[in-house]
Formats: structure tokens, C-alpha cells, sequence
């Protein structure tokens, strides 16, 4: 060991260097602005294509828009969904699931069955609080879903939007598959017996 | 007709050359053009086309390119002619294809999601396939659904017209139920004259239309077909043994489709020959029972006078203490056994095995014996063949046939649309000997009614004018001199005239029919319950067989003498030995070399040569008390035979009577154990069809709640009772028939045996053909009409009762069924109480017309006992074959 370094070693020992060098980090954070974010009294802000919990949606006219086609049950990698149909008894020629189940512990947050839906009637929410003791009541069913879907009807909406699904048709044509033609734009009015 | 020729036997179509797509193709003159490229492995779309019918020629799929023309063609209805060239790819025929179905598509009302065809629909494939996406201008047809019939809906908004249910229904089943109506500017399918459907509804539309426009009531929005689990399997209600898909999800039963479906078009026609795939009514629409409320979940034992549930180990334990201290007190001849023939082979061959070997008692018979035995002794007795002896081919290609006492229609509907075919691609004669007006009658070429309970005397008059007319083929009669000459003596002493007048046929009819069914090239006799479940079925079976026999129709390839059976596996129960008299594979059982060799494999002895009983005697012995315990299978004697057979004391005279059933049936309420059975859907197994074909039987779902299948209970039985049974699976049972009956399960059609009646008719015949030919005797007059009880469509046995949509279709009307001038006759109008008397007794109910009665002749189900008509019923027992008969009787009828 030469002088210098020696001289060095001992200067720095009597400055109490090690702890200056080390406390430097410290005193710069003290005039930060803090990153930690205080979960939950702070909430953060979701964007709209997040994809929280699953919720069912109505049309404006508060029928329910789910027809009960099983497609969202194809689609599901995680088979969490089960979807139980039957005949509209007040509407001919329609169909309605009378049984929808999601198995929120199942599922994998994909949303492929979202994309699945020929029309819109489930959507991804930004919820996605829904710890709980009893894991039982993670087996969603049709009314909960149903609630889901109401009380975040704007993001469900938002989120529809975000993923190209409720935009127009031209514009979305690349992304998704459309039937040919939309049922309602027919050339001819509905008879009578039907309106 | 013309499109195909059937290759039939008698006509061979000139060989052509045309080209497709560069490559030199042979085919048959006059066939269409669609065939021969299909023929060549190319699958061009089409929606309209299906092999069983001829072309219709409305989708506009099938679009090919004919050098020389300008525009495409319709390969379907084009006729395949010497030198076409032909182009079969390409874009400008992809676009043409695209273009029609965009034109379909613009009238569709698109709802996909809400549609059960969704995802097992042609017109969702051709779109997909051909990449639409935008369509010009759509239209909505707004077309009411038609919801009036039973079983289908017919939602014509999304029909594409392609006439494929219509041509089905009229070319192939021969029904004709549907047609095409122009209603609010749409050519719509409806059922003939807009009416609600009232047809057979076998359902063979719906599994032919390629899109939803007919739904299925039964499973209508319930589930995707993605969805549910498919099994193959083969249907347990009647012995045509038809392979049909059970469609499951979980724990229920959710619809049954058939191999008959758009999805399968392509085909040659001479395929058919062996089947169309389809089904019946109660094969589509008859599965509700296999998971339904009214089954048996758990045992029931009584307890104080009332059944009761207990766990199946307690069950099984009093069980086996109550038949050891039978076997101990009694002997082994105090037990006897019943099974239906409902069951598995598997089982069949299990139950005679556990009576035999275990109980050691060799009382036991099975429901073949309420009519099929008649033909299988008779049969054997003659030819030494003990099933019948032609096949679904050789009736399809049949030039005569001759129907006699069969509702086949009715009972054996898929045999029936052998005959069917037979008329149609064919040209059959088809002569019907009944004395009811049966459908088969109204296709028939010689539809023939006959006085009631004159079949056996019809015969003698065949019989009797091939000798008189000469008739009869030298070849076959000159082999056996003697014999014809008793036949000739026993059949001189008849008299046409009485014969013509007893039964209501005239002596020109006799000689045509005789003449036609002795010039046919390919004459088959085909008699069933109105032969072998009367009197005398066992002599009736062997005069038809004396009469191919003389008219040289009995070993020649195409002709025999055929039946059919009505329960699913009645010629498994014979060939299983599942009867006092036969041993597994027809094995005689007092023939000692088969004694021996089943004794060596069972490792245990068979009771001795000589002793059993067969159904009747069974009865009879529990009335007298040497039965004490009976082991009934599936069977239903209270439900079946009439009153006058006292099967309600014989039942109180045993000691424990156990009954095993899906269901609480009749008997099963007298029983002191009732084990819960599974259905056909919950086992796997064999059924063996009234051709003789083996086929499989495959588990679909779970046993329904604590039911087992019942070679499970057997084993469990056997075991408890001592015997040192392994079977861990229907496979080892399998193994075992196997080696025992080798060559059994050729799974496939089943090995020609040629009918030999040499040893018959040279030995012994002359002695007995005397008492078989006997001027029959009229019957009482003071009882004018005629009871007949039989089978309807919709029914089989008492099975079918549990299935809520058939009985939805054909519900227990509870009134007698009469010709409508009779009731005018009578003076009494639809549900006008009548009393009904016979020998047996009398009882009051209600009558309806029914198109089908004769007059003088009355009708009524036997699938149901409310009113009990079934115990008016006289029985006679044959004697040699112990078959009760008890489907006719002589009633009279009065005005309540």
C-alpha cells in the first residue's frame, strides 16, 4: 500500500465518508415527489381497454341483449363460462340464456368471449375489486353479472369502444368478424303481427 | 326417377367417358353429372342434393363449367353423357357460387345465434367458405313460425327452399306430408294442405335440412351441437337395430340425430340397399324415459306391505340370504328366471349362465317367447337356421314380396322402408295378406284384406292352388319325391272353395298371387306377429316354408322366408340360449356333446337334460307352488299377459319375487326387491337386429343415481351367492361368448347361410305334413267382430309409455278402435260408450273411427292396459313351442 492511498483511507475515515456517501441517496429522495401509491386510499386511473371483471349488458329499452348463443362458451380458453338457453316466451323467435355462469376463479381475463358475442352483450369493466372470504361467491351468476354490467355500463361501454367493437362498421371490419348484413336494416317494414 | 338408374341385379347401365378437370372418367349412362364428380373424390358444394333422392336442382351451388356452353351448369340435374369436358375449379365459378349463396343469404334473416343449426349449418359454411361479407340489399321474409305440430317447428324465415325435407319425405319414405306453398310472396314448406303436421313424424326432415328452418321441439334452443357429447349406438325399440347418435349433455339426454343428414350427401345408391340411415319416430323422439323422473334410482325392498329405499349392500345381503334359504329348503328347481330382450347380449348370455350355473335351475325364458320363437323352432326345425333368413339387402332387392300378417309399417318401420325401396327403385310386387288396412297396403301392388283369424287358412289356399295350378319348380320337388307326394295327400283333402269362402279371398286371387310369387326371380315370404303371435304360428311358419319350398323360392339367393321382431334383441335372447331348450349358440340342451362342453367351460353342472319350463310353465308352477322364487329381468308379465293366465296369484304364490327395472313397473309394485336397472344409454354391450347383425350398444352417460347395468347385478349376485365370477367389464363377458360361440360377433353382416331342407323332408316329413293341413272351423257367431290388440307407431311394448313426448303424440285414448261403417252399423258416433263382451268377460269404454280397422274387426294397443282390454284376451299355448297366443279374439259389441 503506497502513501496516498493510505493518507486517503485515513482522511476519510476521520470525515465519516462512508456515511455521507451513503446518506446521499437519502437526502435527494427527501426532496422527491413520492412514486408509492397508496393503494387503497388512492385509486389508480384504469384505461378503458382494461380488462377487469365480466359484465352482461341491456339494450336501452332494458331488454337484455345476451340471445344465449354459447358462443362465448366456445370461445373460453379457461371453460369458465356455462351458458343455459331457452325460447323467449314473450318474444317468438328469440332465444335468452336462462342460466349465465362465470367462474371469475377460472377465468384467465382473455377476453375472447367479449370478442365472441355477436352482440355486445358482455363487456369487460374496470372493476376489479372483488376479493372476498367466501370463495363460493366468485361463481358469478346471471343476476350478478347483470348488476356488474349496470353499474359499470360506461365502462363496459368505453371498453366496447376501445376494442373496436362498437365503433362503426367500416372502420372495425379488420378486426372482428360481422354477419353480412345487420338484422334490423332490412328493406321492408315488419308486417302487422310483428310490430 | 330416371337421373340414377339403380344398378339393380336385372339391369346393368351402359359405360360412358367424359372428362372433368383434364382427367378421363368411367361411369354409368344416365347418371348425373353431380354423382360422377362426386364419384372422382371432388366434393362440389350443394345444398339441395342428397343421394337418396333424385336432384332438385334449386341452390345453384353445384355450378361446373361444359365446354361449349357459356354459362355454368347445374352439375345435379345435368345428365352425365359420352365425351362431356368438364371444369370443376375456378374463379369465375367461385364467384358464381359466391353470387347464389349471397342470394340465399338475402333472404335469411341471419340470426345465427339465436338458430339451433348454428355451427352444424350448410349455409353458414358456403358463406364462410366463400367469404361473404356484405350483401347488396337484404330482405326479412317476416314468416310466423308454425308451431302447430307435435314435435317440429317450422321457422320459414330462415328455409332456403332447397326441397330437400319435401323430396325426402315423398321420394325416400314415401309419405308425402310436406309441400312447398306460395304464402306472402315466399315459396314456404308446409305440412300437405297447411294443416298442422299429422304424418309419421319419423323426423327424417329435420335431419336433412342443411339450415334451421325445422327445429326440433324437443330440444329447441337448449343447447349448441357443439355442445353435447355424441354416441354412437344402436336404438332398443324394435329389431331393426337402427345405429342412431344419442346426443348428451351431462346427465341428460338432450336430442337423438340419425347418420341420415345433410352432412352426409354423398352416397351411391345402391348403398341403401342396407339402410337409409334415418329413424322412426320412436328412435327420434322416444329418449325422454332414459333420463327421466320415473326412474329407478334406488332399491326398493318391502318392507310391511310397502317398498322401501335401502342401500344397495343391505338389498343384496337379505337378497342372498333369502334365495340361499330357497335353494336350502326348496332345491334349486324352486327358481326361475324371466329377462326381457331388451337387454345387452352380454346379459342375455349372463342371466342363463346365473340360472343354470349358480341357481342351478334350468327355469327361464325370455319375451322372445311371446311370438319370435314360433318362427325360430319352425325355422330350425325346417332348415336348420334359426333366425330368419333374408337381410335388409335381399328385401330391398326383392321382385315380389309377399306380406302376410304384418302391420310392418307399424312395427319394424325401417324394414318397412326396405320394402319401400323395393317398390320404388325396384318395381316390387308386394302382396299384403292382413285383415287390417295397413299402410304397407296402400303401396302394395296386391293389397289383399282377409277375414280376421284366416291367415293360417290363406296359407293352406296358397299352398293348395301352387299344386293344383302346377305352380311349383320341378328342381326343388323332384329332389324329394316322397315328400311331395304327402304334402300333395295332406293338402288334397282341403277344398279351395271353402278355403275362398272362410277367408274372403277368391280362387283368381289365390292363382295370381301364387303366380306372381312363384315367377319372381327373388320371391321372399314375410309373415310377423299376425303369424307367429297367433295360434298356431309354430304349423303357419312351416306351411309358408312348405310353400317357398315348392315353388323352389327357399334356397335360392334373394328368396327365404322372413320376420321380423319387435323387441331389440329377441334373436340375441335365442342365440344366447336364454330358453329351457337351447343353449348358447341354439345349442340344444340335452344334446350332450354341447352339455359337456358348456359344463367344462362354466366349470360347474348343468341342471339335467329334460327338465326347464318355458314361460307358461313357469306360471303354471308358481300358481302350483313348486316355484318359490322368481328373478323377472325387464319383464312385465302383469302389464302383458291377460287376466286369464292368473299372473297376478301366481306372482302372490311365491315366496320372493324380485324384479330388476329401469322403472316401477306392475310387476315390480308385487316384487319384495325391486332393483334399479340402467337403460341401454348407460351400458355398453351387443344387440344382435332380426337380420342376425351384431351391433354395438355404447355407453352415453352415467348410470342415472344408484342404478346399475345388469350384467353388474348378476355378477354381484353370482359372486354373493358363491361362484367365482371376474368380470371387471362387458369386454371379459365378450371374451367369453367368444370363445363359446365362435364366429358370433363378426360385428358386420352376418354370414349367408343357405337354408337346407333336405334332412327335414326326407325324414320324418311325410309322418307330420298330414296333421298340418286341416280344414280350419268358423268361429262362434254369436261374437261377430274380431279383437285385435298389436302395435301402434309410436309404442313399443311398455317401454315407450314412460317417454312423455311419444305419448304426447300418441296419447291412451282409452276407446276401442273401429271401422267407421261398423259404428254407423251400431249406431254410435266418437266417444259413445260401448260394452264389449268375450268369452273372458266384458267391459264398457268408448270407440273411435280408425281408417285403418276392417270391418268386423276391432282394435285397441296393446301398450296400454287402461281399460284393461288385453284381459278379454283367450290364450291358447302352442304345444310345441309353448308360445301363448293371445292378440285375437271374438268379441260382441253393443251400445252401452
Amino acid at each position: 500500500m503506497n502513501v496516498g492511498a493510505l493518507t486517503k483511507k485515513v482522511l476519510q475515515a476521520a470525515l465519516f465518508y462512508e456515511i455521507w456517501d451513503a446518506m446521499k441517496v437519502t437526502f435527494q429522495h427527501m426532496f422527491h415527489r413520492p412514486i408509492t401509491f397508496q393503494y387503497p386510499r388512492e385509486q389508480r386511473t384504469i384505461p378503458d381497454a382494461h380488462r377487469g371483471a365480466l359484465g352482461l349488458l341491456r339494450y336501452d329499452d332494458g331488454h337484455e341483449r345476451c340471445v344465449g348463443c354459447d358462443l362465448c362458451e366456445a370461445a373460453c380458453p379457461s371453460r369458465c363460462i356455462k351458458v343455459i338457453s331457452a325460447e323467449d316466451p314473450s318474444r317468438p323467435l328469440q332465444r335468452y340464456a336462462t342460466e349465465f355462469y362465470i367462474d371469475i376463479t377460472k377465468c384467465v381475463f382473455c377476453g375472447y368471449c367479449v370478442e365472441a358475442c355477436p352482440v355486445n352483450a358482455l363487456a369487460m369493466t374496470k372493476m376489479y375489486e372483488f376479493s372476498t372470504h367466501d370463495k363460493r361467491t366468485l361463481l358469478f351468476d346471471k343476476k350478478r353479472l347483470y348488476d356488474i354490467g349496470e353499474r359499470h355500463l360506461d365502462d363496459a361501454k368505453k371498453y366496447l369502444y376501445a376494442h373496436n367493437q362498437e365503433k362503426n362498421v367500416e372502420e372495425s371490419r379488420e378486426y372482428r368478424y360481422y354477419f353480412p348484413q345487420s338484422v334490423l336494416k332490412s328493406t321492408q317494414s315488419p308486417p302487422k303481427h310483428l310490430s | 326417377m330416371g337421373l340414377k338408374p339403380a344398378t339393380n341385379p336385372d339391369v346393368e347401365a351402359a359405360t360412358i367417358e367424359l372428362t372433368i378437370d383434364g382427367k378421363t372418367v368411367t361411369a354409368k349412362d344416365g347418371v348425373s353429372l353431380y354423382d360422377v364428380i362426386s364419384m372422382t373424390g371432388k366434393i362440389i358444394p350443394a345444398m339441395c342434393y342428397h343421394y337418396t333422392f333424385d336432384p332438385f336442382g334449386s341452390c345453384g351451388m353445384c355450378l361446373v363449367m361444359q365446354e361449349g356452353k357459356k354459362a355454368p351448369v347445374r352439375s345435379c340435374t345435368a345428365k352425365a353423357t359420352a365425351g362431356m369436358i368438364i371444369r370443376t375449379e375456378g374463379d369465375d365459378l367461385f364467384l358464381a357460387r359466391k353470387k347464389a349463396v349471397e342470394k340465399h343469404l338475402s333472404v335469411h334473416p341471419l340470426d345465427c345465434p339465436v338458430c339451433d343449426a348454428d355451427g352444424h349449418c350448410e349455409l353458414q359454411d358456403m358463406a364462410f367458405e366463400h367469404g361473404v361479407t356484405n350483401l347488396a340489399n337484404a330482405k326479412q321474409k317476416f314468416i310466423p313460425e308454425d308451431t302447430r305440430s307435435p314435435v317440429l317447428d317450422f321457422n320459414m324465415n330462415r328455409c332456403i327452399a332447397c326441397a330437400e325435407c319435401i323430396n325426402v319425405c315423398k321420394d325416400v319414405l314415401m309419405i308425402d306430408a310436406l309441400q312447398f306453398m306460395k304464402k306472402g310472396g315466399f315459396n314456404q314448406v308446409v305440412p300437405k294442405g297447411d294443416v298442422a303436421l299429422d304424418c309419421e313424424f319419423c323426423g327424417d326432415c329435420l335431419a336433412v335440412c342443411p339450415v334451421g328452418a325445422i327445429t326440433n321441439k324437443f330440444s329447441k334452443y337448449l343447447y349448441k351441437p357443439w355442445q353435447m357429447k355424441k354416441t354412437t349406438t344402436t336404438c332398443n325399440y324394435c329389431g331393426d337395430g337402427c345405429q342412431l347418435y344419442l346426443e348428451t349433455k351431462d346427465e341428460e339426454v338432450i336430442r337423438v340425430t340419425s347418420p341420415l343428414s345433410w352432412k352426409n350427401k354423398w352416397g351411391d345408391r345402391s348403398e341403401t340397399a342396407k339402410g337409409h340411415g334415418g329413424l322412426c319416430v320412436r328412435g327420434r323422439f322416444g329418449f325422454e324415459y332414459l333420463d327421466g323422473k320415473t326412474r329407478l334410482r334406488n332399491p326398493l325392498v318391502r318392507e310391511h306391505n310397502q317398498l322401501v329405499e335401502k342401500p344397495w349392500i343391505e338389498t343384496m345381503q337379505t337378497l342372498v340370504d333369502r334365495f340361499t334359504a330357497i335353494t336350502h329348503r326348496h332345491g334349486a328347481d324352486a327358481i326361475a328366471g324371466l329377462i326381457t330382450a331388451r337387454c345387452t347380449n352380454e346379459e342375455l348370455y349372463l342371466f342363463q349362465k346365473l340360472m343354470r350355473t349358480v341357481f342351478g335351475t334350468n327355469h327361464l325364458d325370455s319375451s322372445a317367447r311371446y311370438g319370435h320363437m314360433n318362427f325360430v323352432h319352425a325355422s330350425k326345425h325346417a332348415v336348420g337356421l334359426g333366425r330368419t333368413h333374408n337381410d335388409w339387402e335381399d328385401l330391398t332387392k326383392a321382385k315380389a314380396v309377399l306380406v302376410i300378417g304384418s302391420n310392418l309399417t307399424e312395427t319394424n318401420p325401417l324394414t318397412a322402408m326396405r320394402i319401400k325401396e323395393a317398390i320404388r327403385v325396384y318395381k316390387a310386387q308386394v302382396v299384403t295378406l292382413d285383415s287390417a288396412v295397413t299402410n304397407m297396403a296402400k303401396l302394395a301392388s296386391h293389397p289383399l284384406l282377409i277375414n280376421p283369424g284366416t291367415e293360417g287358412a290363406v296359407i293352406d289356399g296358397l299352398v293348395k292352388t301352387a299344386i293344383d295350378q302346377d305352380l311349383v319348380d320341378e328342381e326343388s320337388v323332384k329332389k324329394h319325391p316322397r315328400a311331395f307326394d304327402a304334402l300333395k295327400a295332406a293338402v288334397g283333402t282341403l277344398s279351395l272353395e271353402q278355403i275362398s269362402a272362410h277367408t274372403g279371398l277368391s280362387s283368381e286371387t289365390f292363382k295370381e298371387i301364387v303366380a306372381l310369387f312363384a315367377e319372381s326371380p327373388r320371391s321372399i315370404i314375410l309373415c310377423a306377429e299376425g303369424i307367429v303371435r297367433r295360434t298356431n304360428g309354430y304349423q303357419n311358419v312351416l306351411k309358408l316354408i312348405d310353400l317357398a319350398w315348392i315353388t323352389g323360392k327357399l334356397d335360392r339367393p334373394g328368396c327365404g322366408v322372413s320376420t321380423v321382431t319387435e323387441e331389440p334383441n329377441e334373436q340375441g335372447a335365442v342365440d344366447m340360449g336364454v330358453a329351457p331348450e337351447f343353449l348358447p349358440g341354439q345349442a340344444r340342451f340335452d344334446d350332450a356333446a354341447a352339455r359337456d362342453r358348456f359344463a367344462k367351460a362354466w366349470d360347474a353342472p348343468l341342471p339335467q337334460a329334460g327338465t326347464g319350463s318355458h314361460l307358461v310353465d313357469i306360471l303354471n308352477r308358481c300358481r302350483s307352488g313348486q316355484i318359490k322364487a322368481l328373478y323377472i329381468l325387464g319383464e312385465n308379465p302383469l302389464g302383458t299377459l291377460p287376466a286369464s293366465l292368473e299372473v297376478r296369484t301366481a306372482l302372490e304364490h311365491v315366496e320372493l319375487l324380485v324384479v330388476q327395472d329401469p322403472f316401477l313397473t306392475q310387476t315390480g309394485r308385487q316384487a319384495h326387491f325391486v332393483l334399479p336397472a340402467c337403460t341401454y344409454a348407460e351400458k355398453d354391450g351387443t344387440f344382435t337386429n332380426l337380420e342376425g347383425r351384431v351391433l354395438r350398444v355404447r355407453q352415453a352417460m352415467d348410470p342415472l343415481g344408484d342404478s346399475l347395468p345388469d350384467w353388474h347385478i348378476m355378477t354381484a349376485l353370482a359372486n354373493a351367492m358363491g361362484a367365482h365370477w371376474e368380470y371387471q367389464s362387458v369386454n371379459d363377458i365378450q371374451a367369453e361368448i367368444l370363445k363359446l360361440v365362435p364366429g358370433y360377433y363378426n360385428l358386420g353382416q352376418p354370414r349367408k347361410i343357405v337354408p337346407t331342407p333336405d334332412h327335414y323332408l326326407s325324414d320324418g316329413y311325410a309322418a307330420e305334413v298330414g296333421a298340418r293341413y286341416r280344414a280350419s272351423e268358423g268361429h262362434d257367431q254369436t261374437r261377430p267382430f274380431s279383437l285385435q290388440m298389436g302395435q301402434v307407431l309410436m309404442h313399443s311394448g311398455k317401454m315407450s309409455t314412460e317417454a312423455p313426448g311419444l305419448i304426447k303424440i300418441a296419447p291412451n285414448t282409452g276407446k276401442l278402435h273401429m271401422n267407421i261403417r261398423d259404428m254407423e252399423q251400431l249406431g254410435v258416433q266418437e266417444g259413445v260408450k260401448v260394452c264389449l263382451a268375450s268369452e273372458r268377460g266384458s267391459l264398457q269404454l268408448g270407440v273411435q273411427p280408425d281408417q285403418s280397422v276392417a270391418p268386423g274387426t276391432c282394435f285397441f294397443p296393446e301398450h296400454f292396459n287402461e281399460p284393461p282390454v288385453k284381459d278379454l284376451m283367450t290364450v291358447s299355448i302352442d304345444p310345441v313351442t309353448g308360445v301363448p297366443a293371445f292378440k285375437q279374439c271374438w268379441v260382441s259389441i253393443e251400445r252401452a
